[in-house]
């Protein structure tokens, strides 16, 4: 499934070999991987980048997937330093796993950190795999080297230890930085293996060095070839059950997340920019998309109060979309009422503050409590305008003479009057009336 | 009744003549009285004898899983057996107590047979003599027999029990001595290169190789995984069959055993020669082939062609090369099979503690003997990066050559092949050791390994006894998956051949004589 996902070919007969050293964490003296003809390879993984930081300057980049390969996990070491003794456990050794490879084609931690979100979102879309990285269920290591524009690319080394999306980024330009000051000071850059430290922010040198390891790659005997079907070559009287058919799966795949912007964009008319953030917060879109049914408000608007309003209020809690105190249906609710311009824009504003809290007040209840409902007697708005206009001599006399900015104040006056009962625009209007007569 | 074969024992066990007690009983103290031939490393009184109260239990009911049921067994010490030390005759997993059942002793139990034991070995199943494990060498029964003593020449009285014992042959010397000595009623061996036939043929029993991928390797501690077989060790071909049908079919825990239901067979009579065409292939006129065994071979070839079927003289032509081929890749493997062998997770562990290379040095040169270490040395060269393609990969070519010529042979209307098994009848122990274990292996495993190399099903059937009144069999090599077609030719030959049987005064003195033994005339 990863493989098609990233554009891959599927190798539809894969082997399987021995590679062979020997370590604490590895019992069999040996790793079950698939070093000459993995499973899939040749593909390619599509991701986005903001310029200069501004959302709405966004820009494609695609990475080279070299190969995808099934192999062996390892167990763990626990060094314990204290009392020169390492502590290995082999509950996770022999259990599958996939490698993805891709081709040194991106330049710096940003690149990598957006390339690598893009995976992972990819992997949870088709349930390859949870990909929390902080579980090491996805688990990341950046091989780093710099060149000259024009030359060969350099020495690179593997940066290992890196347990967030952020610190690779942070490891990767660590490294970038240490690599070019080495150079530019006359030294080299060794062929080695690099902790991240994160509390340091820097790379180490890793305690074991595996230095010039020939691993005695040989065909792992008690695995036959991997082979795979699809329409064409699954023979005609073989158990459905025992077999896998590339072309039924292909069928089968879930909408990968740069298809579902895509159609995010087309159907509810939001930016690009938009859409990537709805879909790098778990269950954000499916919230936007619930409540733009339950509104009559246009998606266009909606947009901004899940990005603006809930997702803020979510970051400053630390919460999750799941663990929102305020539901679809009750931020539909509120639209609702803004769209009817029965409240004001501010006064929204403040009836979410309440909703945060979660003490199960519906909005209408909110705004009733807090009397935030608009003013519906317009000849009361207009006794108010006209009272404004009374008081404030200057400043009529101000626009009449042409200055319209002016206005504004007056409208803030009306405002405080109305103790932000208004409707800005309908303020606007009557008093311009007025002032036109 | 110890001399029985299974089938017969077995009939008496369900018809009450006989209890599974009583019959693990008499098998134990036999062990017990044998015990010079060191052909167990582990024998499980209790829990055999606890596995025949369980059988004779059903058998009072009237409900006995099957044909096995109450029938004591013995298992090659490579085999992992749970609850029960395996060790492979190695200092490294000296004490190691295996967490499970290899699949095949899974299915042995299963079905209700007795285990008395674990079988001696080459250390690690590297060997064709019996005499590298760690716990001595197994003594060949025959060397005990009224045959051989009658035919031996003294050296002096005292000498002669200590220094005219000869070898069993090997890797699973201590399974066919247990068969060939009464002591249990068939026993697993494995088979990497010859390792059941070759002591099956010295020990005068029947050794049957089954094809790769019919019987599930799980459990069997792996030297050469593209090679291993578990064996079958039984006194007649008939036995064989049965145990072939209790252990194949496919094991979803061993990815290459093949998916095909496998069906248990009763081994018809032979009667239709003209249909069978006999091939004898001339490159197994070996150097070194006795003379004795070169005649016996002529006249089994005559037997087939009086009786009606076709004998041909065909030509393996890569044979020559099989040796080096099969040195290569097995060294090869093993080098893999062993690095698992590092002394922290279970089996020994130096005390060295400086560090942890130096502890994995340690461990591995004080577990494993010379032999093994010596093939692991060889098997990491031929893997490193700049010898790869010289000579693993060249092997497996050569390999699928050597395959290649079997596949011709059968095509072109050969049905079994018949050869040799051992160049000659079992050595002195004295004289065997002489030459050391690589040598011998290269001499001895010639006629049996290119079976392995391609994966063919073989059988020795003991033939007749040598001048000096040891045995000799014969092998016969079918094609893959056709073991019914070769056992239906190997009972029509043990029959026409009518081996002797083994005459031991300890067995004389155990059996109770229900049952007569055949006074048989021998083939010679």
């Amino acid at each position: 499934m990863t493989g098609l996902a990233l554009n891959c070919s599927i190798n539809k007969k894969s082997l399987f070999d021995r590679k062979h050293y020997f370590y604490a964490d590895l019992p069999a003296g040996y790793q079950i991987t698939q070093q000459r003809v993995p499973i899939a390879v040749n593909g390619s993984l599509s991701y986005s980048l903001c310029i200069d930081n501004k959302m709405s300057q966004m820009v494609t980049k695609t990475v080279r997937i070299k190969q995808i390969q099934l192999e062996q996990d390892s167990g763990k070491s626990l060094h314990d330093d204290t009392r020169s003794q390492t502590l290995v456990d082999l509950n996770r050794a022999g259990v599958g796993l996939m490698e993805v490879v891709m081709e040194p084609d991106m330049c710096c931690g940003e690149e990598a950190a957006a390339a690598v979100r893009e995976l992972q979102l990819i992997l949870q879309t088709l349930g390859s795999s949870q990909a929390v990285m902080a579980e090491g269920q996805l688990r990341v290591d950046a091989n780093v080297s710099v060149h000259h524009p024009g030359e060969p690319y350099g020495v690179r080394t593997e940066v290992k230890n890196i347990n967030s999306i952020r610190f690779l980024a942070k490891a990767i330009d660590y490294e970038i930085q240490r690599q070019i000051e080495e150079l530019e000071n006359g030294g080299t850059i060794l062929n080695e293996t690099r902790a991240f430290d994160s509390k340091l922010g820097c790379t180490v040198p890793m305690r074991d060095k595996e230095g010039k390891q020939d691993y005695r790659f040989m065909p792992e005997p008690n695995l036959p070839p991997l082979i795979l079907y699809d329409a064409k070559s699954l023979p005609a009287n073989m158990n459905h059950q025992q077999v896998i058919n590339i072309d039924w799966i292909h069928e089968r795949l879930p909408d990968l997340p740069s298809v579902k912007r895509k159609k995010l964009v087309e159907q509810y008319g939001i930016l690009p920019e938009h859409s990537f953030t709805l879909l790098n917060e778990d269950g954000l879109a499916e919230f936007f998309e619930s409540v733009v049914k339950q509104t009559q408000m246009k998606p266009k608007k909606v947009i901004g109060w899940i990005l603006n309003d809930l997702l803020s209020y979510l970051k400053q809690h630390s919460l999750s979309v799941q663990e929102s105190p305020v539901s679809s249906f009750l931020l539909a609710d509120l639209l609702n009422l803004l769209e009817k311009k029965e409240i004001s824009s501010p006064a929204a504003k403040q009836v979410f503050m309440e909703l945060w809290k979660g003490e199960g007040k519906t909005p209408l209840e909110i705004v009733k409590e807090q009397k935030l409902g608009l003013l519906q007697d317009q000849k009361e708005l207009e006794q108010i305008c006209q009272a404004v206009i009374d008081g404030q001599e200057n400043e009529v006399m101000a626009i009449k003479a042409g200055n319209q900015k002016v206005l504004n104040k007056l409208i803030g006056l009306v405002q405080k009057k109305t103790k932000g009962r208004s409707n800005p625009a309908l303020v606007k209007q009557l008093l311009e009336k007025k002032l036109s007569e | 009744m110890l001399r029985t074969s299974l089938r017969q024992v077995s009939a008496a066990l369900k018809e009450g003549r006989l209890t599974p007690t009583e019959l693990c009983q008499r098998c134990l103290a036999l062990i017990r009285t044998t015990k010079f031939l060191n052909a167990y490393i582990t024998v499980t009184e209790e829990t055999a004898l606890k596995q025949a109260e369980e059988s004779e239990k059903r058998y009072k009911r009237g409900q006995p899983l099957g044909i096995l049921d109450g029938i004591p067994i013995a298992v090659k010490d490579n085999f992992n057996t749970a609850g029960i030390e395996t060790t492979c005759a190695s200092n490294m997993l000296k004490g190691y107590i295996s967490p499970y059942n290899a699949t095949v002793v899974q299915k042995l139990l299963d079905q209700g047979a007795v285990l008395l034991g674990k079988t001696n070995l080459d250390e690690f199943a590297m060997g064709s003599g019996s005499t590298d494990g760690v716990f001595g060498p197994v003594r060949n029964p025959w060397s005990y027999s009224k045959q051989y003593k009658e035919k031996s020449v003294p050296k002096s009285h005292s000498e002669h029990e200590e220094s005219n014992w000869v070898i069993t042959g090997g890797s699973s010397g201590g399974s066919a001595a247990a068969v060939s000595s009464f002591t249990c009623f068939a026993a697993l061996g494995s088979d990497t290169g010859g390792s059941t036939r070759n002591p099956a043929a010295h020990c005068g029993v029947v050794g049957l190789k089954p094809t790769y991928g019919l019987i599930s390797r799980h459990g069997l501690i792996p030297l050469v995984n593209s090679m291993d077989v578990p064996g079958i060790l039984t006194r007649c071909v008939d036995d064989a069959a049965v145990l072939l049908g209790s252990l194949a079919g496919h094991d979803p825990k061993d990815s290459t055993t093949i998916q095909d239901d496998f069906k248990p067979f009763e081994i018809p009579n032979l009667t239709d020669f003209s249909k069978l065409s006999i091939g004898i292939p001339k490159e197994y006129h070996a150097p070194g082939l006795s003379s004795e065994i070169l005649a016996l071979w002529s006249k089994a070839a005559d037997l087939f062609k009086n009786a009606g079927a076709k004998v041909v003289e065909v030509s393996l032509p890569h044979t020559r090369y099989s040796i080096v081929c099969y040195h290569v890749l097995c060294t090869a493997e093993v080098a893999s099979n062993m690095a698992r062998f590092d002394g922290l997770e279970y089996g020994h562990r130096s005390d060295m503690k400086d560090s942890t290379e130096s502890m994995y040095a340690a461990t591995r040169r004080e577990g494993f003997n010379d032999v093994v270490r010596g093939r692991i040395l060889s098997g990491n060269y031929f893997l490193l990066k700049q010898n790869y393609e010289k000579y693993f990969v060249k092997a497996q070519k050569v390999r699928r050559l050597i395959a290649n010529d079997f596949v011709k042979v059968f095509r072109s209307g050969v049905d079994i092949l018949l050869t040799p098994t051992t160049l000659s009848d079992a050595a002195l122990y004295t004289e065997f050791i002489q030459e050391d274990n690589r040598t011998r292996s290269a001499q001895d495993d010639i006629l049996t390994q290119a079976a392995n190399m391609a994966g063919l099903p073989a059988i020795n059937v003991p033939t007749a006894l040598s001048e000096r009144g040891l045995p000799v069999g014969l092998q016969f090599i079918g094609r893959s998956f056709q073991e019914k077609q070769l056992l239906t030719v190997a009972k029509w030959f043990e029959k026409q051949v009518q081996f002797p049987v083994i005459q031991l005064e300890e067995v004389k003195r155990h059996d109770s004589g229900v049952f007569q033994h055949k006074k048989s005339t021998s083939f010679s």
